[in-house]
């Protein structure tokens, strides 16, 4: 085999290889969990409506026992999503992605909280959630 | 005819030594007081009332003290005479007692007198009639115990009892303190079928006397009281009584005053016509004073009892058990949206009672009397403070207030909330609903109506306690049965149950105060299911809530509606009604359903 047609092949298996790779967390890429985590100023949460924006999500569930979890897939890159139950300042959701490592992409908002008697924080003032592993 | 036996018998027996009676002719004119015929103590006063219009007046001097007993007889005599008698004080005008039939058309006055003087007697005939057919003799004496009317003294016991048979009445006399100390009660016997009602009914205020007689019904074992009554004719007393064992019960007629004046009185003893909802049958007994009533989502009923300012539970087997204490007179009940049991109390608030029976206070008002829980969750209530209709959010802020003034009556009283939606109320008499914020009458009933409650047809079950008997009203306030049921003593609250599902069915319960009792109406003779009662869980499911929340849609306007007002009913549907709405079908993480 001549060095010109040894280059060639090499390219040739290169290119059939990344060709027949189908898998986008290939690479650097890896799939796991991350945590949703709520800071609060209060200590009688009862619920909360929130959003997740940034890279996908394949699906959230809830952090613990104490709580339960609603979503809804807005967007392929928004996700919305409702708990109700004792919230505390911690960990109130996990978030299964399909790159762990793009946690610092994801933006949260705080959309409404209640307090455990039904009423509504007239601020959310204090409130903010991170996605973390 | 037994009757006019007994009356012979009874006159004869009376009147021992009648031939030495002295007899004293009247001596026209004897008019007025100025020209009154003398009699004393032991005489017979003989005349005629004649002509038409004509009054034959005697005095007699008595001491301070003295029990006087002035009895006429004519009709019994065989004279055509209907007389009317009048006893006037010493100043010639003041009149002490009257009375026109006593036994028969017979007149009858027993009187204490307060002090010494000359008393007057006037007779006359019923109607200003007159003739010189119609005569009398009156016999002037002492009040004594032994033979008055029907009754025979002794009968101080249910061992001396007199019979008396059903569709037959008694006459006596309850004796003056001085012949009978302890106070005088006549016993009756009276024999009676199970499943027969009987109305014992006591006339001596409607012959014309200030007096205040109170009657009771007795167990075959004498001791045992199955039903009292004072005042529900006016100072009379009427009862009634659903027999549930053939046997002998005892019936007792006593002075509720205490004054000392003796006064004659009859008893009627009647059997009423049953309704469809009679035979009753009695579910728990025992209770104090039971008043509202509320059916749990399995079946349990809850009642407020009066007497220890409680809520007991009554489960399906009629097993009685304290549920929650320290609610001052506890009136109406009803179950929150959450599961909730809301008591309104006179005392100024409304108090709610966790399914663990924690009280703890709701919601401040002025005397809250009865309260109902719309299926939308919202809560209302009738104040008497101010006499209105309040509504509140299902989480006990205060939305609206009705005045209910302008109804007239007395109430606002008992709240049911109708199949419309719309929530009625008694204002005595009367049943009122709010339909378009305005209030409009929907039925006008003879008797004063209690805590009503609906069926799913809009029928209305009517407790009438002074009646003795529930009503049943269709939805527009007509007539279905004047005696739906006739079983109970004195309905206060009626409720249709629930299944163990929480499915309101066609079984009516009722408090009866009077008797301590709750019991049920026949089932046969209700013709629909109750209207379910309180909070309704609406059709869509919990997801749907959620995804609408979160922007999904799938909830129509109504249901948005709904669930603001489950919740904080600040406007809008957000995550704070989605939280009561989770709390309310037990969606909260370690909670279980209230519904």
């Amino acid at each position: 085999m001549s060095r010109s047609r040894w280059i060639l092949a090499m390219v040739a298996a290169l290119v059939a290889g990344t060709a027949c790779s189908d898998n986008p967390t290939s690479g650097s890429a890896r799939a796991g969990t991350l945590t949703l985590r709520l800071t609060t100023p209060h200590a009688d949460d009862g619920a909360m409506t929130f959003q997740v924006s940034g890279p996908p999500i394949d699906s959230a569930t809830v952090a613990n026992a104490s709580i339960r979890l609603f979503t809804r897939r807005e967007s392929g890159s928004t996700v919305i999503g409702a708990v109700v139950g004792a919230l505390d300042n911690g960990a109130v959701a996990t978030l299964h992605v399909p790159d762990v490592g793009a946690a610092a992409r994801y933006t949260t908002t705080v959309l409404e909280v209640a307090d455990r008697q039904d009423a509504l924080r007239a601020s959310l003032a204090g409130y903010a959630l991170t996605v973390a592993p | 005819m037994r009757i006019s036996i007994l009356v012979l018998l009874a006159v004869v027996g009376a009147t021992p030594g009648l031939a030495q009676t002295p007899i004293v002719d009247e001596s026209e004119p004897n008019d007025n007081v100025r020209t009154a015929d003398s009699v004393a103590l032991g005489d017979q006063a003989r005349g005629v009332v004649n002509p038409a219009g004509d009054v034959d007046t005697w005095f007699v001097d008595l001491p301070a003290g003295q029990f006087l007993s002035v009895d006429v007889d004519a009709a019994q005599v065989g004279s055509p005479l209907d007389a009317t008698l009048e006893l006037i004080a010493p100043d010639g005008t003041t009149s002490l007692a009257f009375n026109d039939d006593f036994d028969g058309f017979d007149s009858r006055i027993s009187y204490r007198v307060p002090q010494s003087g000359r008393y007057y007697v006037a007779i006359r005939a019923f109607g200003a009639t007159g003739g010189p057919g119609l005569t009398y003799v009156i016999n002037f004496d002492k009040v004594t115990c032994p033979v008055v009317g029907t009754e025979q003294e002794p009968n101080d016991t249910p061992g001396t009892a007199a019979p008396v048979a059903i569709g037959d009445s008694g006459s006596g006399e309850i004796c003056p303190h001085d012949d009978n100390p302890a106070g005088d009660v006549d016993y009756w016997a009276i024999t009676a079928r199970a499943g027969t009602t009987i109305e014992l009914d006591v006339d001596a205020a409607a012959l014309g006397l200030f007096v205040d007689p109170v009657i009771a019904l007795y167990a075959s074992d004498g001791t045992t009281q199955l039903a009292f009554n004072d005042d529900e004719d006016g100072a009379d007393s009427r009862l009634q009584y659903s027999i549930v064992t053939t046997g002998t019960y005892y019936a007792t007629v006593a002075d509720a005053a205490g004054s000392g004046n003796p006064f004659p009185y009859t008893l009627h003893v009647r059997s009423i016509t049953p309704g469809p909802g009679d035979p009753i049958t009695v579910r728990a007994q025992g209770l104090g004073r039971p008043w509202g009533l509320a059916v749990g989502n399995t079946g349990d009923l809850f009642v407020s009892d009066l007497t220890g300012n409680r809520v007991v539970r009554v489960s399906g087997q009629g097993v009685v058990t304290t549920f929650a204490t320290g609610i001052p007179t506890p009136q109406g009940l009803a179950f929150d949206a959450f599961g909730n049991l809301l008591v309104a109390s006179t005392d100024g608030a409304v108090y709610r009672v966790t399914p663990q029976g924690q009280v703890t206070r709701f919601i401040t008002a002025g005397i809250p009397l009865w309260i109902a829980v719309a299926p939308d969750g919202r809560i209302w209530l009738t104040d008497l403070s101010d006499r209105s209709l309040r509504r509140y959010s299902s989480t006990g802020q205060f939305e609206a207030r009705f005045d209910a003034i302008s109804v007239g009556g007395s109430g606002p009283g008992p709240l049911a909330i109708a199949p419309s939606g719309e929530p009625h109320f008694s204002q005595g008499t009367e049943i009122w609903k709010l339909a378009n914020g305005e209030l409009r009458r929907v039925l006008r009933g003879a008797f004063i109506i209690w805590a009503f409650a609906f069926d799913v047809a809009g029928n209305i079950y009517a407790p009438a306690p002074a009646a003795g008997r529930i009503q049943l009203f269709d939805a527009t306030g007509a007539i279905v049965a004047d005696t739906f049921a006739i079983g109970p003593d004195a309905p206060q609250a009626v409720a249709f149950g629930r299944d163990a599902t929480g499915a309101t069915v066609a079984r009516l319960f009722a408090t009866d105060p009077r008797v301590g009792r709750v019991f049920e109406v026949n089932p046969a003779g209700v013709a629909h299911p109750g209207q379910p009662v309180g909070y309704v869980a609406p059709r869509f499911p919990l997801d749907v809530a959620a995804a609408s929340l979160l922007g999904g849609g799938g909830l129509s306007a109504a249901d948005l509606q709904y669930l603001d007002a489950l919740g904080n009913h600040n406007g809008r549907y957000d995550v704070g009604d989605l939280q009561a709405y989770l709390r309310t079908v037990g969606g909260l993480p370690g909670a279980r359903s209230n519904r």
